[in-house]
């Protein structure tokens, strides 16, 4: 936690949710913010309005923007079991040609809580089919439930995942006969 | 154990349509996966269920198919012969034409049923090619299995005579105007110029039909018998209409 304007708000992984991760990264990723508004909205997000920042110098904010992206680097566990709501989901550092599949219509699509998405697609319940697994409406409501997790949870899974697809974009730019018209 | 073809010449004339109607827009993995799931004859759920790094692996055995089949073609395949394009009738080169203009991938078995004729010796001793009275969309299916590599070169060598046959007959040939005029180009018209260019239009949609119309003189019974008269005899005497003004 930081102190900013008299306010403790979270700057480290472990104190923000899935769902807190997912809104921050969604506000850092939109290219229509200049970086002072990007941060203004993080604060507003997390409790400090931006009126009151309205009277500081640039140079304070900036200072203040410092301090709260100071949080130190550090390697995440890789949680394989998650408990929610007396269900057991188990996922590995493995993906499945469907479960990659899913993954990137996540990416494609955009959505907010694509984070939750994505870890819904590979922590899997023992006790479902396959079929199961992969409806659409099961994947949404156990990311709603994943959302309410801790934030660093996703990273190791987050990291493993764009290894993973980027590693095979670099190897194979696959190009193939397109259809045409004339 | 996933077997794939090493070459186009393995890969039939279905395997490559439906390869080219798989939807790029979802994405790499899943063009990829759709792509080896056809390629190899896999249901698409034996290729969902490998591991991603398995599916690389197959991705770069195929990389072959990253290049375009071979342009040749066979003047024979299935005991029919290739008809030449210099005597395609009228309703051939219609049917060929409309193939060409919405995609003649997906359409090259339709293609092929036109081109790829039964023939006979006639009584004079003269080999002549059955009439064009099949339905080319059952006769496609008998082309299915054929390597793409018999066919695939048909494509370029129709183009080119298009290509040609539109050039010679350019006189009788409207421009571009296939496509709608946007809102935005409308903003930027006066009426008068909007109502030409809509009629212009109109007449590019309905083109073979007013060709025939008018060949026909609006006797309409008469259709058919215009529809298998050679292509370029009809365009000589299109062109000759138009330079006599008759």
């Amino acid at each position: 936690m930081i102190t900013i304007l008299n306010r403790e708000i979270p700057n480290q992984l472990e104190e923000l949710t899935i769902e807190q991760f997912e809104v921050i990264t969604e506000i850092n990723n939109n290219q229509e913010l200049d970086p002072i508004d990007k941060h203004l909205q993080v604060f507003a997000y997390l409790g400090i309005p931006e009126s009151e920042f309205w009277d500081y110098d640039v140079a304070d904010f900036v200072g203040m923007v410092k301090e709260f992206n100071s949080a130190e680097r550090k390697e995440y566990p890789v949680v394989e079991e998650l408990e929610i709501e007396g269900y057991i989901y188990k996922a590995q550092m493995k993906l499945t040609v469907r479960d990659t599949k899913m993954i990137e219509k996540v990416a494609l699509r955009k959505e907010k809580g694509y984070i939750s998405e994505m870890l819904a697609i590979m922590f899997k319940r023992e006790d479902l089919t396959p079929t199961e697994h992969y409806t659409d409406a099961h994947i949404k409501q156990k990311a709603k439930l994943i959302r309410k997790l801790n934030a660093a949870i996703s990273i190791p899974y987050m990291m493993f995942i764009a290894q993973k697809i980027g590693q095979q974009a670099n190897d194979q730019a696959t190009e193939a006969v397109e259809p045409s018209n004339a | 154990m996933i077997k794939l073809p090493k070459q186009w010449s393995q890969v039939t004339l279905e395997q490559f349509i439906e390869f080219s109607q798989i939807d790029r827009e979802q994405g790499a993995y899943h063009y990829n996966s759709e792509a080896l799931s056809i390629l190899s004859d896999e249901p698409i759920d034996v290729i969902e269920d490998l591991d991603v790094d398995e599916l690389a692996e197959l991705v770069n055995e195929s990389r072959w198919c990253t290049s375009e089949p071979s342009k040749r073609y066979k003047h024979e395949v299935l005991g029919l012969t290739l008809k030449p394009f210099s005597k395609l009738t009228l309703y051939e080169y219609i049917d060929l034409d409309y193939f060409f203009s919405n995609n003649y991938i997906t359409n090259l078995d339709k293609v092929c049923a036109i081109l790829y004729r039964q023939t006979k010796v006639n009584e004079w001793g003269d080999e002549i090619m059955e009439p064009y009275d099949f339905d080319c969309n059952i006769r496609a299916e008998k082309f299915h299995d054929l390597p793409i590599t018999d066919v695939y070169g048909i494509i370029h060598e129709f183009l080119k005579f298009r290509d040609n046959f539109l050039k010679t007959y350019e006189n009788l040939f409207t421009g571009d105007l296939d496509t709608p005029l946007t809102d935005e180009e409308k903003a930027n018209m006066d009426p008068e110029e909007i109502k030409e260019i809509e009629k212009e239009q109109t007449q590019v949609k309905w083109s073979w039909e007013q060709t025939i119309y008018g060949l026909t003189n609006g006797d309409i019974t008469k259709s058919d018998k215009i529809g298998v008269l050679p292509l370029v005899y009809v365009f000589n005497i299109l062109s000759m209409k138009k330079e006599l003004d008759i």
